[in-house]
């Protein structure tokens, strides 16, 4: 189904939606950068800048807690913490890699154990994805299998008009009982045109070929030439949309605390470190070689898909320059 | 008004190094070098470590080399070989930390040859690297930057610095200003700041002091400081960061440079280095000091703080 419209009613859309005290998260300026971030008033959204960090935290938050615990003498008392109090959420203006992450994410948290955490919150959530018009050299979307207009992902997808406004199309139950519930800000699209599309200047990867090479080269001189320069942080883990590994912590005092579950990232040195202090990845480039492993085959081998959309996020972060487009270049060519 | 900075010199400087770089690992004076080369990005590079005479043509200088190479020297990069000598490329800033780790027993000065880049700065960032050197982008650190020239290093190009135009001192301003808040203000400040972090220790991972092989924020046998990415957690992860590394910070600014969510660390960094500078007239510099300011005693110590 498609509608149309304007970028007077978008706000005045969103401000209902606030006002009726529905949560609605997008791209906002916080500081000196642009974050997906509860909005206070239509005004906020920021449309011209991916942010910073990917929409994955709208379900998978930085840090949250599990449950929390007390002693009372003898007696522990816990509580967990109840998933079903999630807000009903908005998130708006999502970038396509991110959007086309959320499907990825959904294989590995409703596979063997469901996590009721992350469902609950997506199931919670609306996804309003909206087209790229302008790409840096850092995005790749279009070599990964997917592009600036892609709707992967998105229950609804905007793209800007020439003329200002959005074509709105829906994908999914979700998104056509949005466009009823609100018709009276949308109208029947007229046919104007929408914005090009940007054009990321990468060519796509035979990830089939890439995934061929991994497949037989777990030990590989490359894998040093690669990555002995990792400074092994979480960074690129941290700002991808697809990147889901977490630790579980207790925290506080021997009275009261919480678990908590929070981001963890394949770079770190005790990630796989055993209680033993054995570490079976205990160089660098053995982690290194982890991400993309996890990227282009494992998760490929178990879900048939690849664990990147192509933001580009962890190149533009990553201290030491590596650039995870110029290694499948690099590595496709062998 | 943004002024162009003239780096003509970095093409000679690249010349050079490559030649130089030859030479050492023909020659066997070291078996590796460690410098920066291109990557695919316009503008981007990345570290590389050489040990083929034939790779030298690999290295290079620009004004996108804004690494500190020197954290592959120490004992936490387990995986950079450390056998026999290695040479290694470092700016007047990158110089400094070689200085404070021959000061803390780290390293030995004939286990490495330095090559020492004349240095008219680095970007502030490599986030859009395809960007001119100016006034403007230029990195904070290289601003008020007295060291341009490397001094003690066993190979420089020989290439004459191009003048500097003027440019206001960002940090000490900054710093001015946060001393004249009031205490509460400053709490907030920072509270604020560090309430952005996620816990991706790419400040501490790019640190040439923090080569701790296990940093006590990973200790969880027991744990020391909390470890989930919350305000108090936070606080206290840079609070042990902060006096850490007092004293011993050149300010090569990496840490601030690379961390993700823009948190301004070297502030931090700054203020406890002019801290240091007042109460023991200590300053990093390219004299190797045989003790830090916080690990030696001096009956002139300042003492009026204990009361
Ligand atoms: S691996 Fe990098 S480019 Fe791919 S989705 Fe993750 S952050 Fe984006
Ligand atoms: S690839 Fe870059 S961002 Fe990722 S862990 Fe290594 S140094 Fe950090
Ligand atoms: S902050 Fe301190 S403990 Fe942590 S790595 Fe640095 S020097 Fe070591
Ligand atoms: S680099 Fe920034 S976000 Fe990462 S741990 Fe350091 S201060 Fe926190």
């Amino acid at each position: 189904m498609q509608k149309q419209i304007t970028e007077a009613n978008l706000r005045l859309l969103i401000d209902s939606l606030l006002l009726k005290g529905q949560r609605v998260v997008g791209p906002r300026q916080s500081g000196a950068m642009v974050l997906y971030e509860p909005l206070s008033s239509a005004s906020d959204l920021v449309f011209n800048e991916q942010p910073r960090r990917s929409a994955k935290e709208a379900f998978f938050p930085i840090c949250e807690d599990l449950l929390e615990y007390r002693k009372n003498g003898q007696q522990i008392d816990l509580e967990d913490i109840e998933p079903s109090r999630f807000p009903e959420t908005v998130l708006i203006g999502v970038r396509p890699c991110d959007a086309a992450a959320m499907p990825v994410l959904d294989s590995v948290f409703s596979w063997d154990y469901k996590d009721q955490f992350y469902l609950e919150r997506r199931s919670r959530t609306i996804i309003i994805g909206l087209a790229c018009t302008s790409a840096d050299d850092a995005c790749f979307c279009t070599a990964v299998g997917l592009s600036p207009g892609d709707s992967k992902g998105s229950d609804l997808m905007f793209s800007h008009l020439v003329n200002g406004g959005f074509l709105v199309e829906s994908h999914t139950d979700k998104g056509a009982l949005f466009l009823e519930s609100w018709k009276d800000r949308f109208t029947e699209p007229d046919g104007s045109k929408t914005l090009p599309l940007a054009q990321p200047e990468a060519t796509p990867f035979d990830l089939k070929k890439i995934k061929g090479w991994l497949d037989d080269h777990f030990e590989d001189p490359a894998w040093d030439s690669i990555a002995t320069r990792c400074v092994g942080c979480g960074a690129c883990a941290f700002v991808c949309p697809a990147c889901h590994c977490f630790d579980i912590i207790d925290e506080g005092t021997e009275k009261s605390g919480k678990r908590r579950k929070f981001w963890d990232a394949c770079g770190f040195s005790k990630f796989t470190n055993h209680a033993s202090g054995h570490n079976p990845r205990d160089l660098q480039p053995k982690r290194y070689r982890n991400r993309i492993m996890h990227k282009f085959k494992y998760y490929d081998d178990k879900f048939g898909q690849n664990l990147c959309t192509g933001c580009g996020r962890c190149i533009r972060v990553c201290p030491v320059g590596i650039d995870i487009a110029g290694i499948l270049e690099e590595i496709e060519k062998k | 008004m943004t002024q162009p900075i003239d780096i003509s010199g970095y093409t000679r400087i690249t010349e050079s190094i490559r030649t130089e770089a030859k030479r050492i690992l023909s020659d066997g004076t070291v078996s590796a070098v460690i410098g920066y080369t291109h990557v695919r990005r316009k503008g981007s590079t990345q570290p590389i470590l050489i040990t083929n005479p034939d790779d030298s043509e690999k290295l290079f200088f620009s004004e996108g080399c804004l690494n500190n190479l020197v954290v592959y020297l120490t004992k936490s990069k387990k995986d950079v070989p450390k056998t026999g000598k290695i040479g290694i490329v470092v700016k007047g800033c990158d110089l400094k930390a070689v200085v404070g780790l021959l000061g803390e027993s780290q390293l030995k000065r004939e286990d490495i040859y330095l090559i020492g880049v004349p240095c008219n700065g680095v970007l502030g960032s490599l986030i859009n690297p395809a960007t001119e050197l100016n006034t403007k982008t230029i990195a904070a650190k290289c601003r008020e930057c007295t060291d341009r020239m490397p001094v003690g290093a066993d190979f420089v190009p020989p290439v004459e610095l191009a003048a500097m135009p003027q440019m206001e001192a960002t940090y000490s301003d900054k710093i001015a200003k946060l001393e004249a808040m009031t205490p509460s203000e400053r709490w907030e400040f920072w509270k604020e700041q560090f309430s952005k972090c996620i816990k991706c220790y790419a400040c501490r991972q790019v640190c040439a002091f923090c080569y701790c092989e296990q940093c006590v924020c990973d200790r969880n046998r027991p744990q020391m400081v909390e470890q989930s990415p919350r305000p108090s957690g936070n606080f206290s992860w840079h609070l042990v960061r902060a006096i850490h590394l007092a004293g011993r910070c050149v300010g090569c600014a990496e840490c601030e440079r690379v961390c993700p969510m823009d948190i301004p660390l070297n502030l931090l960094n700054r203020k406890m280095a002019m801290e240091m500078k007042e109460l023991f007239n200590s300053e990093a510099g390219f004299e190797v000091r045989e003790k830090g300011p916080l690990n030696s005693y001096d009956e002139h110590d300042d003492e009026s703080f204990i009361r």
